[in-house]
């Protein structure tokens, strides 16, 4: 029997309603001048996740898990040489900590979710009951009962290998690298604004199932961007550079925004000059800083099986792909091969175990151009009809609901010989060179795209002649990659971190790796958008 | 979790106290954020939320520091504040800060939390869900929706004594009904209402169980320009894509549509929309009811941003109003915003349309050309060819290549402005007043058989 709804407001705490703050708000929780950050295998959280596990089966649930993150996140822009902030306040060096639980159940057959900052056994005891009442209460508007494929029991630590950590380095030094490339930027007299920020976030979390695993795990994100902004009569232009990686601060040091400073600087000033391309059928050769947000949105989306099921109808959207396609539908030329990947160091999308506890894998999505795997969690393994989970749950907050992410999504490099971007480009009569990410936008079922870039050079005749503007091109997914005629091989394969990824409702970001070798693909539609 | 003003008042007391600096800023934000969701016509995801946060900026001449947490307990709040201030003092001094807004700000009354919505909880979710499944499974589509809940405090307190606070709860009914063979999707929906009652959920669920239906089998038209009839959601997105132009800083800087000829020029007093084009922010809006507190907890007034057509007035932070020797604004864009209607139904919108589109929603917009508000984005959920002031049919979905800049003087018929969300979801606040939209010579690049 579903409880009342004033049942439910009771156990939600609506009797807080008093003077002054309430008990609760400060109660004892976590002391982050005496804990750092929760040690390795503390056992209390062992003993608190077992507080939910027994609470949920006393209740009657089928399942239950708790999962715990603390995330400590800093992020530092500089603006022509003066420090930023950001919205909210955030930005300038500051930093920000979250850390609570969130319980999730199956009871009637039906999920159950409900989270809390307040990280106490009392607590947890009581947001389990919550959830457990949420679940009962959707029972009536349920056809089927969620069905989980089954997973080992699992009690392992796991973590992100760092060479340097970004915590232990003083702020000064962040401040300064950051003034050093947006000072050489500014030597550029034709730059308007010179932006170069950095972003840290460490994340721990465990995870306790009803499956009997205990998963705690530690997970380091880097990211840098430089961003040069220059005005030529009306056209206004910013070039850009960017690296995200799941690593540590060596990542940022690797990325060498200093060194490219210049570059930048001199590049947003030729596209602020740069005259239109011409529209029509080009050749495209894109490089893997372009080819990482074109994966994401036409691969990597359109492979995911829970909108092929439906259950991203009403926001994210369906897919042109669906089940019976696997095996079947060639979704590209003979050199389109892609897997994904939740073991690939400095990935974004890299863990050990997904967020039901299923452990990291690598599998293949394409191969040879056929579509051969789908993205699938606990919940959605059985519509494809496989026993086992391929570990795409996620959630990207201890307030927010675990469910099915895309992981790392890479696109195999050729085989060793072929060719590289300057012959791929001497094999061009008219085309486009096509360096990272700008305008973007697809359908609901990932058919029709259109992208931009960052930066983009005509080709004539087999030589890159000069910078264009006003470039996008349009992409009719299984089309396009038919027209994929060659992938760089092996040593020009690059990692390219994502975020942003929205999906979800309440929506939540994800942050996945799509790395790829460059590309040369033939005849697409070019500068539509301007026409 | 609810949070009375004496609650959040202690909380930042308590911070205040506890922290010593030249001044003090403390953020408040908490209570309950729920949801419910379903897809193929059974629950998939149901919810309840509970978080709170402060964010603490200590202030030492011209340098600051933020820092936040979760946890108020002391130990968790002592070492926000030390953090904060060890990063205040070893960042470089920064010119644009200005100090905190002093007391007292006359903050409009706005009384954003009805009792309705704050109870309102999982089971009557899960009950609106039933009776939106009975519709579709009468009308033989499936159901894929979303019903989010917010009951929310935030809070600004200083160590000159302001105390700014607004408590509100509002809830959205939004779905989209596809047809089991996939040819048909028909979108409806409600967002940010304060006055739960006003949800329908069955007579939404039969708006889009009947678009889903129309919709099957749409066929290919030629792309090129149209006139499009916007219903109220794909008019909200587009209305959303002018607002940042409305900062004064970039406009003035030289890097966005507002920008004149002229570095360092504006279009502000210059006519750039059609006559029947006004956007204002109208704090204290008996609909909207939402917040009065305005950036750094200035007390908001109401403010027309465009008037007939006319730029009257581009936002000013603080530091760039006393940079430029402007006057401040109280109120931000996105605060209570509302586009003038006019009175025309859709009925008659079709009625008066020789050929044209009738849209239902846009969607993935993403800006093409930030200078001239060029923006590219696809239609959705249920697209009809109008003929000789009729729907003669469905017809299959166009990417569009365009935006505010050239639609927003091409318009020619308004109706009557309703709650929308401009945003690309519905889980911030984010609800205007908008009306469907009447606009001639739309521009649509390509088809998709996306359905």
């Amino acid at each position: 029997m579903p409880r009342s709804r004033r049942h439910f407001l009771q156990s939600l705490g609506a009797g807080a309603i008093v003077a002054g703050a309430p008990a609760w708000a400060f109660a004892r929780t976590f002391d982050p001048t005496r804990e750092p950050a929760p040690p390795v295998r503390d056992p209390k959280y062992r003993e608190w996740s077992t507080v939910a596990l027994a609470e949920a089966k006393r209740l009657g649930c089928s399942y239950s898990d708790i999962r715990f993150t603390r995330n400590r996140a800093q992020s530092i822009g500089v603006r022509n040489g003066q420090i930023l902030r950001g919205g909210g306040g955030f930005g300038g060096g500051d930093a920000t900590e979250t850390y609570g639980f969130g319980v999730r159940v199956i009871h009637s057959g039906v999920w159950g979710f409900a989270s809390s900052p307040l990280v106490t056994p009392e607590e947890i005891k009581r947001v389990t009951g919550i959830a457990t009442d949420v679940a009962r209460a959707s029972a009536i508007a349920k056809k089927r009962d969620v069905q989980l494929a089954g997973v080992p029991a699992y009690d392992e630590f796991w973590q992100v290998s760092i060479e340097k950590d970004p915590w232990e380095v003083p702020l000064e030094e962040k401040v300064e690298h950051l003034r050093s490339v947006t000072s050489t930027m500014q030597k550029n007299p034709a730059v308007m604004f010179a932006v170069a920020s950095m972003s840290f976030e460490h994340e721990w979390k465990y995870l306790a199932t009803s499956e009997g695993s205990f998963i705690e795990q530690v997970f380091h994100f880097t990211s840098c961007d430089a961003d040069a902004t220059a005005r030529t009569g009306q056209q206004v232009k910013t070039r850009s550079y960017g690296q995200l990686g799941g690593a540590g601060y060596e990542f940022l040091l690797k990325a060498d925004m200093p060194g490219r400073a210049e570059r930048i600087a001199a590049e947003a000033v030729e596209h602020s000059m740069a005259k239109p391309v011409e529209r029509g059928l080009k050749d495209l050769v894109l490089l893997p800083s372009h080819l990482g947000l074109t994966i994401h949105e036409i691969v990597a989306h359109a492979t995911e099986v829970d909108r092929i099921a439906g259950y991203e109808a009403n926001y994210a959207g369906t897919s042109f792909v669906k089940i019976a396609d696997l095996g079947k539908l060639k979704y590209g030329s003979k050199h389109f091969n892609v897997s994904a990947d939740r073991t690939f160091p400095t990935g974004m999308a890299t863990v050990g175990f997904d967020d039901d506890g299923v452990k990291a894998q690598k599998w293949p999505l394409v191969k040879e151009g056929i579509l051969v795997g789908l993205q699938t969690n606990r919940e959605t393994a059985h519509l494809v009809d496989e026993k086992e989970s391929r570990g795409c749950t996620f959630a990207n907050h201890w307030r927010n609901y675990p469910f099915l992410r895309m992981p790392n999504v890479q696109l195999e490099p050729g085989p060793k010989g072929s060719p590289t971007v300057d012959q791929m480009i001497a094999d061009v009569k008219d085309g486009v060179l096509v360096d990272g990410s700008g305008s973007f936008s697809i359908d609901q079922q990932r058919y029709n795209g259109q992208f931009g870039g960052d930066a983009f050079w005509e080709i004539k005749n087999g030589k890159k002649t000069r910078m264009v503007s006003d470039f996008t091109y349009n992409a009719i997914t299984t089309d396009f990659w038919a027209n994929l005629d060659a992938v760089g091989p092996p040593e020009t394969w690059e990692h390219h971190g994502l975020t942003g990824d929205a999906k979800g409702q309440p929506v939540q970001s994800n942050h996945p790796s799509h790395g790829s070798a460059p590309c040369l693909i033939r005849k697409i539609m070019v500068g539509a958008a301007y026409a | 979790m609810s949070y009375s003003r004496e609650d959040v008042k202690a909380i930042t007391d308590k911070v205040l106290n506890m922290a010593k600096a030249d001044a003090v800023e403390v953020r408040f934000a908490g209570g309950e954020r729920s949801a419910t969701r379903y897809a193929n016509s059974t629950i998939t995801a149901n919810l309840v939320e509970h978080d709170q946060e402060v964010q603490i900026t200590v202030f030492y001449g011209q340098k600051s520091a933020s820092t936040s947490t979760h946890q108020f307990d002391d130990g968790s709040l002592k070492s926000a504040i030390e953090q904060a201030q060890e990063l205040a003092k070893r960042r470089p001094d920064n010119p644009e800060l200005m100090p905190p807004v002093k007391p007292p700000q006359d903050y409009l009354a706005v009384d954003g939390a009805l009792p309705p919505a704050v109870a309102f909880g999982p089971a009557e979710r899960a009950r609106l869900v039933k009776q939106s499944v009975d519709v579709c499974e009468k009308k033989g589509v499936l159901g894929a929706g979303y019903i989010p809940k917010l009951h929310w405090t935030d809070a600004l307190a200083n160590s000159e004594g302001l105390f700014a606070y607004y408590r509100y709860a509002e809830a959205s009914f939004i779905l989209t009904c596809r047809t089991p063979d996939g040819t048909g999707s028909g979108w409806a929906g409600t967002t940010g209402l304060k006055d739960v009652t006003k949800i329908d959920a069955a007579a939404l669920s039969e708006v889009a169980a009947d678009k889903a239906l129309k919709s099957r089998k749409p066929r290919a038209i030629e792309p090129g320009n149209y006139t499009v009839i916007l219903e109220p959601r794909p008019a909200a997105r587009l209305l959303s894509l002018m607002l940042f132009s409305l900062n004064a800083r970039p406009a003035e800087e030289g890097r966005s549509f507002m920008s004149g000829a002229e570095r360092g020029t504006t279009k502000l007093g210059q006519k750039i929309f059609g006559e029947n084009v006004t956007i204002r922010s109208d704090v204290g809006n008996p609909i909207l009811r939402q917040t009065p507190i305005g950036p750094d907890g200035l007390a908001s007034r109401p403010i027309t941003w465009v008037e007939k057509g006319v730029v009257k007035n581009l936002f000013y932070d603080r530091y760039w109003a006393k940079k430029q020797n402007k006057a401040f604004s109280p109120t931000g864009p996105q605060q209570s915003l509302v586009m003038d209607g006019g009175d025309a139904t859709i009925d008659q919108m079709v009625k008066s349309t020789k050929r044209g589109l009738l849209i239902t929603f846009f969607w993935y917009i993403r800006p093409v050309e930030q200078m001239t508000l060029l923006n590219t984005g696809m239609t959705r959920d249920g697209m009809f060819l109008i003929e000789n002031g009729e729907i003669a049919g469905p017809v299959q979905n166009f990417r569009w290549n365009d935006g505010p800049a050239r639609a927003f003087n091409n318009i020619s018929m308004l109706g009557r402005a309703v709650p929308m969300h401009i945003g690309e979801a519905y889980d911030f606040p984010g609800t205007a007043l908008v009306p469907a939209m009447k606009i001639e010579d739309f521009r649509m690049t390509s088809i998709s058989p996306a359905v």
